[in-house]
């Protein structure tokens, strides 16, 4: 796959032919299920349909793409089958062609590989949405990664969010609030693409997580720009290697652990948070410890609203349902009252239960997230959301949210029990405005 | 590349930028430019002629070399060999754009005689098409010298664009090479012509109206 396509007009063609293919697919489904259908027949229709999908929305990269990532994988909207097919697009979009990314490198950093570096390695280790990683060898003889960004990425950003928001628009009552969140998208999608600013925030990480526990990249910064970024190379086993040895529970446990306390000790240090909590972006390190290798989306949420957010939690595990009502008017979920307001009720009664059952892990010292009780009990609230047609919620939930859901969906597929006690104490400390002064 | 050439080079080059300051310079500047005698730039080129025609060989020339730089370059998939041919020499000619903004058209696209610039290029292509070995059978036959005009052409075409691009870090002209090249790989890699021709050479033989035109000659 060489060509990216960047004008609106190519990408909004391959959103029609995506929606077509799998319009034609469900009208087929939809048949055989009249003709009675067994499990395994969905199973096949919804791989066959995510496999036309990823396709597709792979030749789009960029934002298209991201999209459909956030949709798939950490929301837990769709079937397994799709979120599975779609995980795939977080190694393997088709890289671009070794000739470009020789040429990306002499104008970025004003020479070719084979000069700058000891060695380069022309195929890509990993390609994403909005770039792809080489790995190489400075002449000093340090390993390191290299990611380059496709060309033209940036440009796609407003026609992409232009095409989905027209795509929104026709289904969303409130759309002037839908504003809103797009530009929250879209101002992330932006500094996502500043390569330059991610390498300034590889340097603050490294600094805050230095330990014995966590393992972050250097930012090379002589040999980056705003499209090539180089970091120190961190080896390790992604979430998918480190399952296919078939670990002990002890080592998943170990793994989960330092994943978990990663989020808090964030939560902790009341600074930036890493908002792209999916598989791709961790791995466990030979030394054993959490090695975190992505920071283009990492956000700083406004003490208010993630105090707000963090207040759910206490709220939740005290039962107290006035307190709980409160909050939610504050973060804009409830727009009236849920005694008088039909409506208002369903959203209130289906925000409670999600909430009792996402703050489960921190009720007891610990917990497990291997549960399948659990898993289903989190599917089953993503899937039967009162998804109507207005949208709802402060929209720096788009990225918490994210984070957080993100988090347990990596525990659940890790199968990881998790010592919760300290974390109880991180949350009630944050809220408190109480900070906890050592680094771990 | 000898040493000779590598200073024949370094002469054009000095030669493109003493252009944009005076395009009727004397060989005294440019020697005074380029640091040698004058007598040494007159063993290489007779004029200023010469001069600024040798800057677009040295193009083609400096492109070899960084060919033979380049890892399992053998490995290169047609669209990325097209890829490498047109972006390295657009890299080149990058520090002297406005140099080839003053003089491409006049000097090469539209000099009226082949340019050993224009030569060189198809003799790339020909080497490129020629050791491609997963071109379709009529792709493979069709590697002829009106293809490598024709690519030529679209080289002048790009340059064109790229003259006009001014996107970032010429962005655009890269995505532009990107889809030129994977279309052209598509056509060549493709067997529907092939196919084609099987299906033209069967009615050829076989139809009723080649039997018809037989029964009335016989």
């Amino acid at each position: 796959m060489n060509d990216f396509p960047s004008s609106k007009y190519d990408r909004g063609k391959i959103f029609a032919k995506t929606g077509l293919k799998v319009g034609t697919n469900y009208a087929k489904h939809y048949l055989k299920n009249l003709r009675g259908a067994d499990s395994n027949r969905n199973s096949e229709f919804y791989n066959q349909t995510a496999q036309q999908i990823f396709s597709e929305f792979t030749k789009l990269r960029g934002t298209a793409l991201k999209i459909a990532q956030s949709l798939s994988i950490d929301q837990g909207l769709l079937p397994d089958e799709f979120s599975e097919v779609m995980t795939q697009a977080q190694y393997s979009v088709p890289p671009i062609n070794r000739s470009l990314v020789r040429s990306i490198i002499k104008r970025e950093l004003g020479d070719y590989p084979e000069s700058l570096f000891e060695s380069f390695d022309t195929e890509a280790i990993a390609a994403a949405s909005i770039g792809q990683v080489h790995a190489a060898r400075l002449k000093t003889g340090e390993k390191v990664a290299v990611k380059i960004q496709y060309p033209g990425v940036r440009d796609t950003i407003a026609s992409d969010l232009g095409l989905a928001k027209s795509l929104f628009k026709r289904f969303i009552k409130n759309k002037d609030e839908l504003e809103e969140y797009f530009e929250e998208i879209e101002s992330t999608l932006r500094l996502e693409t500043d390569y330059i600013n991610e390498g300034e925030t590889i340097d603050r990480f490294h600094e805050r997580f230095s330990t014995d526990r966590f393992e972050t990249p250097r930012w090379i910064e002589e040999f980056s720009t705003e499209r090539v970024l180089t970091m120190s190379y961190l080896e390790g086993e992604h979430l998918k290697e480190f399952l296919k040895r078939d670990p002990s529970q002890e080592e998943k446990n170990s793994f989960g652990q330092k994943i978990w306390d990663f989020f808090h000790e964030q939560v902790r240090q009341s600074d930036e948070i890493h908002a792209d909590t999916h598989p791709g972006n961790f791995l466990l390190t030979k030394e054993g410890k959490l090695g975190i290798i992505d920071f283009g989306c990492v956000k700083n949420f406004p003490d208010e609203f993630f105090r707000d957010y963090l207040l759910l939690l206490p709220t939740h595990l005290e039962r107290d349902l006035d307190k709980i009502k409160a909050l939610y008017n504050r973060l804009d979920v409830l727009k009236g009252d849920p005694e008088t307001d039909e409506k208002e009720k369903k959203y209130f009664e289906f925000c409670l239960n999600y909430g009792f059952t996402f703050a489960m892990p921190y009720e007891s010292d610990t917990f497990d997230f291997g549960d399948p009780e659990y898993k289903e009990l989190i599917r089953g609230y993503t899937k039967n959301a009162p998804i109507g047609n207005e949208a709802r919620g402060n929209k720096h939930f788009l990225y918490s949210t994210r984070v957080h859901l993100g988090l347990y969906h990596f525990l659940m597929k890790l199968g990881a029990t998790i010592e919760t006690r300290k974390s109880q104490e991180i949350v009630q400390n944050r809220i408190d405005g109480r900070l906890a002064a050592p680094k771990n | 590349m000898n040493k000779i050439t590598e200073e024949k080079i370094r002469i054009s080059k000095s030669g493109a930028l003493l252009y944009l300051q005076n395009p009727r310079f004397s060989m005294t500047a440019l020697a005074e430019a380029a640091e040698l005698k004058a007598e040494k730039i007159y063993d290489y080129f007779s004029n200023r002629r010469d001069v600024l025609d040798f800057f677009y060989e040295g193009l083609i020339l400096e492109y070899e070399e960084s060919v033979r730089s380049i890892e399992k370059y053998d490995e290169f998939t047609l669209s990325e060999k097209l890829n490498n041919l047109a972006l390295t020499i657009l890299d080149l000619m990058d520090p002297y754009k406005e140099f080839i903004r003053q003089t491409y058209s006049e000097r090469v696209m539209c000099s009226g005689r082949t340019t050993s610039f224009e030569k060189h290029f198809r003799r790339q292509l020909k080497t490129i098409y020629e050791s491609d070995t997963t071109q379709s059978r009529l792709s493979s036959a069709l590697n002829r010298e009106p293809l490598y005009k024709m690519g030529m052409f679209n080289f002048h075409l790009l340059i064109r664009f790229w003259l006009k691009d001014d996107s970032v870090a010429n962005q655009k002209t890269m995505e532009f090479v990107d889809k030129w090249t994977a279309f052209v790989e598509e056509l060549h890699y493709s067997s529907i012509l092939d196919r084609g021709f099987d299906v033209a050479k069967f009615i050829f033989y076989n139809s009723p109206f080649a039997n018809t035109s037989k029964n009335r000659t016989s």
